[in-house]
């Protein structure tokens, strides 16, 4: 788990940008729809969303629809087979990918909102403010998610939301250790200079000026964050700590196929795939916008 | 006397019995249709429960056996200790006596015991002979002092700071003496016990305790510290936390020699695990709680033997008479009559053991001959959902628009269900139970529980499934479910008549069919008050590789580990 | 720089007593150590329920409860475990050794792996070679660690029977060692570690070494565009000569800083790999401390893990400024 968040970490490279301006965003659409594999992935990836929702939609079974079929091998009837009550695995397998990329997407909106107020906050004010607040993060740091989880597990009935909140209020600690430190270089800028000497107030600065410059490390986090969520959640509800039954999720699948890998293949195997295929896109997805946000990348490339 | 308390295993009930000395062998099931499922070498463990898969010993050898959990404490009667797998480790240890045979019968330990009888009934009193030959491996002998320690340790009064797991039984010993150079010890009870065979069992050295302090520090320091003492066929030879447990023979042993070098008890806490290592022969058996894929897979391994019969615990629906909606037996008996247990079986355990039946008593299974299917005549369980709606419409109640309504007028709401979190049994049942409740306007919201114990005692639950643990000594043990003031009864049926037929049974020694009998009435009156609807009894299942012998499957606590001395590789054929 | 890395120490108490006390207040308050005795039928008698919860001083507020444990803590003692028989403080130090020697075998491997694709992918860019890696490095970083080393599993075992010999392994699938029946030699020993040791540090090998290698290429790519490296180039130094000597090594200091924070990271427990290997790392306790509500036991565990991870964290910093002399701590 701890393994899986520090992924974040990763991220930091992301942190090395030059600063950009809007007016730049057709530029920047450009570049990324000139890597083809991020626009395949993009596709996927909207395309797996799509699947999931009109998928489970208009699938005859629903996730918790009891059928006859027990623990039959993939057929046309049943394409990803049954599991041993009879629910359709397909209709399992969709219910827990949207458990999983609604938890994912929340963990990257809930991760960047906080650590950016948390980053920006810390770097711009900088001193006793800056002190205590990444003090704080190395306290949010240490935390282990597994116990946490757990401990607010009778509160939260492990709704998605909770493990959201619980992987995202985590991650965002390393978050906002990027985000401060783009806006530490950012703050020395002429530009900030110029907008304090005009009288601008503290939060104007932060919001219309640091935020907008720290877009670029800051989309590219989120993405690789969604990649983190889903991955998080899932080894946590394998482990036990994440979303809890009835409800499904990919990890919470896995671990109930586990003993199943030679008996019922399928029941191992589907999941599994979906998780691979969600992280992959996002993961080409964020290459694409990293390359699309640094223009040294490009240099290289000429 | 021990209870499993695995994630995802079941309430362990240690209850126990009066059966006279003269022990004749509950045998088991009979009844063709009613055969467990087995490969060879375990096929006539149905009817020769115990004796089968026995063949000629080589000397020598050793086994590797996984155990579920690492021990954490060594003293099996504390409560720290009180666990299943921490006493079958011990089991060829500690030594106790009486044993839980195979076919349910409950015996003396031959090797320890010359004769242990119920010698007046006015006080109740037992007087155990013990065998000469019978010391701990430093040469002292097993004497009254060991059960006096057993006693006093248990009994809470004696020992204030004894943290005893139970002390029923115990506290009804008026005393404990010995007599004949400590060979003879007289047991006199201030009341009638049935269950007194539990007692005993294990017994742990008293001269060693009385080396580490007072009683309560002894108890303690036994809980602590890793036996060298041994009274059983082997002694423990190394222990290594998390990892194993090495027994080797107890060289003073006075009993008949184990022939195995080695037995190691391999710790594997995950049971999806056991395969894989028993493909890989890094362990020679085990004995889970079985699962669809374990039993597939297990049958596979080419050169083991598995078994997979039935063993003393058993699902069961329970209903809080205490929700308003609930504390009407009309839609009690509804609820229960609507529900198909034949397709839960079919769609849960049947899978794996085709053989499973419904289950129709509280407090015997079909291996005993107390047992009687109470459940299946008043048609709960049958599934038959016109008699349902018809109780139900009798009663006063309506159907309207897919909900049900009170004669009162009010809609029953939505009724919480719970189940232990990562039971996958209990979760299917429990998506079953509503799929089936739903025919009569009724929806359930279906809540896993962490704590189980803590969520029955509490009362946060309308409907529950969890599973009791009989125990071959039962007598005592219906009382403590289902009387009225017990705090067991978790669902708070409260029946002054079946209270009555309890306490009399509780008080019969001597007289097992009696108290059988009067079991069986209160029984009947519980059931006819759709309270606890039982589903099935669970499968005990054990794989073994075929070079061993003497190893089976004992549907009771103490597991195939209560011959452990007798185990053995087996004579390769020429 | 020894006064930076002192004061960052004294900084880092604080944060270790804040997150214990967090952790502490999380896990006193949502569950009950003693639940196992609660549920045993016939009841454990209240006597001792009463006794055992004096023991772990749960008839004190969690917070005097905390207050306990520092005080215990000041005096070299982890506190009483919820399991009788168990030392926390051997007990922390004993599976920190089983995670060390799992962690530390992983990461060499991941290392080494992750600097030969990282290096090769970058120096060959937009060849088959760097796609081939990337896609690689891409895939492993999407797998979910429990999914791969069940996998990885089950193909040792079926590797295994391939020769026949239903005796014979190569690859073991649960705990760290054997039990060995007679005293073995050292070669039996080393040969028994090293196979239950293949697939764990395997399957979190792959899964570490695929976000290092995707970070050594950025680094080297970034690195091979910069002047200094053009200047090599025009000065007519041989490319081999400049590849190694200059341009690995100064793209080797970000790698260096991130490996010293994924180890740390790593030490608390590669929880998912020791669960479905069975190693009794500290992965494990903590799941166990967890489940149990073994709260002292968390705290040994929160402690060691924590203080491992700012000391890395402190490591990673001052190797930065070490290997690149633009930085400079003050």
């Amino acid at each position: 788990m701890t393994k899986q968040l520090e992924t974040v970490n990763k991220a930091d490279t992301v942190a090395e940008f030059t600063v950009k301006e809007r007016s730049q965003l057709r530029i920047i659409v450009t570049r990324f729809l000139r890597h083809r594999l991020a626009v395949a992935s993009l596709i996927t990836f909207l395309l797996l969303i799509v699947v999931a929702y009109g998928g489970a939609a208009l699938w005859k079974y629903a996730y918790t629809d009891i059928t006859p079929d027990n623990s039959q091998p993939p057929s046309l009837a049943h394409p990803f087979g049954t599991d041993g009550i009879g629910h359709d695995n397909l209709a399992q397998v969709l219910r827990g990918l949207q458990q999983s990329i609604k938890i994912a997407l929340m963990v990257a909106l809930i991760a960047t909102v906080i650590g950016t107020t948390w980053g920006a906050t810390a770097g711009y004010f900088g001193r006793r403010v800056d002190n205590l607040l990444m003090r704080l993060a190395d306290v949010v740091i240490i935390l282990p998610a597994i116990a946490v989880a757990a401990a607010l597990a009778s509160v939260g009935q492990g709704s998605w939301f909770t493990i959201a909140l619980i992987i995202g209020v985590l991650a965002s600690a390393s978050v906002s250790r990027v985000i401060r430190g783009v806006v530490l270089s950012l703050r020395e800028q002429d530009f900030i200079e110029a907008a304090r000497a005009l009288g601008a107030s503290d939060f104007r600065i932060i919001a219309r000026h640091l935020v907008p410059n720290t877009m670029g490390p800051l989309i590219v986090n989120a993405t690789i964050l969604v990649a983190v969520g889903i991955l998080a959640e899932t080894a946590l509800s394998f482990l036990g700590f994440g979303v809890r039954e009835p409800d499904v999720s990919l990890g919470l699948l896995i671990n109930q196929a586990e003993g199943a890998v030679r008996t019922r293949p399928w029941l191992f195997y589907s999941p599994g795939v979906f998780i691979i295929l969600i992280a992959l896109s996002i993961n080409f997805i964020g290459d694409g916008l990293r390359d699309a946000f640094d223009p040294r990348q490009t240099r290289v490339r000429q | 006397m021990h209870m499993h308390l695995r994630r995802r295993g079941v309430i362990g009930l240690a209850v126990l019995t009066s059966i006279t000395l003269a022990l004749t062998a509950c045998a088991g099931s009979g009844g063709k249709d009613e055969g467990p499922e087995s490969s060879i070498g375990f096929a006539d463990c149905g009817t020769n429960p115990n004796a089968c898969n026995n063949g000629k010993i080589k000397q020598g050898g050793t086994i590797t056996y996984a155990l579920g959990k690492d021990v954490k404490a060594w003293n099996t009667l504390s409560s720290a200790g009180n666990t299943l797998e921490y006493s079958h480790a011990l089991f060829g240890v500690v030594p106790r006596v009486h044993v839980y045979y195979p076919d349910l019968s409950v015996q003396v330990n031959k090797d320890m015991m010359e004769s242990v009888e119920i010698t007046a009934k006015e006080p109740m009193t037992v007087t155990y002979k013990i065998r000469k030959e019978a010391v701990w491996n430093d040469g002292t002998p097993i004497s009254a002092d060991d059960f006096i320690y057993a006693w006093k340790t248990q009994n809470g009064k004696d020992c204030k700071d004894c943290k005893a797991a139970n002390t029923s039984g115990f506290t009804q010993l008026a005393s404990v003496t010995g007599s004949d150079g400590g060979k003879t010890v007289t047991a006199v009870f201030t009341q009638a016990f049935p269950d007194w065979q539990q007692l005993f069992s294990p017994i742990y050295p008293a001269h060693i305790a009385a080396q580490h302090g007072t009683l309560g520090e002894s108890f303690l320091w036994l809980e602590q510290n890793v036996p060298t003492y041994t009274g059983g066929p082997y002694k423990i030879e190394k222990y290594e936390p998390n990892f194993a447990l090495t027994l080797v023979p107890n060289e003073k042993y006075y009993g008949t020699k184990p022939t195995m070098q080695k037995v190691i008890y391999r710790i594997i806490t995950k049971d999806s695990e056991l395969i894989p290592a028993m493909r890989n022969r890094e362990i020679n058996a085990f004995s889970p709680i079985p699962t669809p894929d374990l039993v597939a897979q297990a049958k596979q391994i080419e050169d083991a033997h598995w078994y997979l019969g039935k063993n003393l615990s058993w699902e069961h629906f329970d209903f809080n008479l205490k929700n308003p909606f609930l504390a009407d037996k009309a839609l009690r008996l509804a609820m229960f009559t609507a529900i198909d247990r034949k397709a839960i079986i079919d769609k849960t355990v049947g899978q794996y053991a085709p053989e499973t039946k419904p289950f129709g008593n509280h407090n015997f299974v079909p291996q005993m001959k107390a047992y009687k299917d109470h459940v299946t005549p008043t048609g709960q369980g049958s599934g038959d959902l016109e008699k349902a709606k018809k109780i139900l419409t009798d009663a006063g109640y309506k159907i309207e628009g897919g909900k049900l309504i009170t004669p009162k007028g009010e809609t029953v709401p939505t009724l919480r269900m719970r189940y232990t979190t990562g039971n996958q049994l209990r979760k299917d049942s429990c998506e079953l139970f509503a799929s089936m409740v739903k025919n009569l306007g009724i929806q359930i919201e279906i809540v896993q529980t962490d704590n189980l114990g803590g969520t029955l005692s509490s009362g946060d639950f309308d409907v529950m499934i969890f599973a009791w643990v009989n125990s071959p000594l039962r007598i005592g043990g219906a009382k403590q479910l289902w009387r009225s003031d017990s705090s067991s009864n978790y669902g708070k049926w409260v029946n002054t008549e079946s209270d009555k037929l309890l306490d009399e049974a509780a008080r019969t020694v001597g007289d097992d069919a009696k108290a059988f009998d009067l079991i069986n009435k209160a029984n009947e009156l519980m059931v006819a008050d759709a309270y606890v609807l039982p589903l099935f009894q669970r499968e005990m299942f054990l794989v073994v590789n075929k070079q061993y012998t003497n190893i089976r499957p004992n549907p009771s606590n103490h597991g195939p580990v209560y011959n452990v001395g007798t185990w053995g590789l087996l004579e390769a054929a020429n | 720089m020894i006064a930076y890395a002192i004061r960052r120490l004294l900084i880092s108490i604080p944060v270790l007593i804040v997150s214990s006390f967090l952790v502490f207040a999380m896990i006193a308050n949502s569950g009950d150590p003693l639940e196992a005795l609660r549920v045993t039928n016939p009841p454990t008698p209240p006597e001792t329920i009463a006794l055992e919860a004096k023991r772990l001083y749960l008839d004190l507020p969690w917070y005097e409860r905390y207050w306990v444990w520092m005080n215990n803590l000041w005096h070299g003692e982890f506190g009483p475990s919820v399991n009788v028989r168990e030392n926390i403080n051997t007990e922390v130090w004993t599976r920190l050794g089983v995670t060390l020697r799992l962690v530390l075998v992983a990461m060499l491997l991941a290392l080494i792996l992750a600097i030969v694709a990282g290096v090769t992918a970058a120096v060959k860019q937009y060849s088959k070679t760097d796609y081939t890696v990337t896609f690689f490095g891409f895939l492993f970083l999407a797998t979910p660690t429990f999914w791969l080393a069940i996998l990885l599993k089950e193909a040792g075992i079926t590797l295994n029977q391939i020769d026949g010999d239903p005796e014979s392994r190569m690859f073991y699938t649960y705990g760290d060692r054997s039990v060995f029946l007679d005293d073995p030699t050292w070669w039996n020993k080393f040969t028994d570690v090293a196979g239950h040791m293949i697939l764990p540090t395997v399957s979190l090998a792959l899964i570490t070494f695929a976000s290092w290698s995707r970070f050594q290429r950025s680094s080297m790519l970034e690195v091979l565009g910069s002047d200094y490296i053009r200047l090599a180039r025009a000065k007519g130094l041989r490319w081999r000569k400049v590849l190694t000597k200059h341009a690995l090594r100064t793209a080797l200091i970000p790698l260096t800083t991130v490996t010293a924070i994924d180890f740390a990271g790593l030490i608390g427990g590669a929880v998912i790999t020791e669960t479905i290997f069975g190693w009794a790392g500290m992965g494990q306790y903590l799941i166990d401390s967890v489940t149990t509500r073994d709260v002292y036991a968390l705290m040994a565990w929160l402690l060691v893990a924590g203080a491992i991870v700012v000391l890395f964290n402190l490591i990673a910093d001052l190797l930065y400024g070490v290997l690149d002399p633009r930085i400079r701590h003050d």
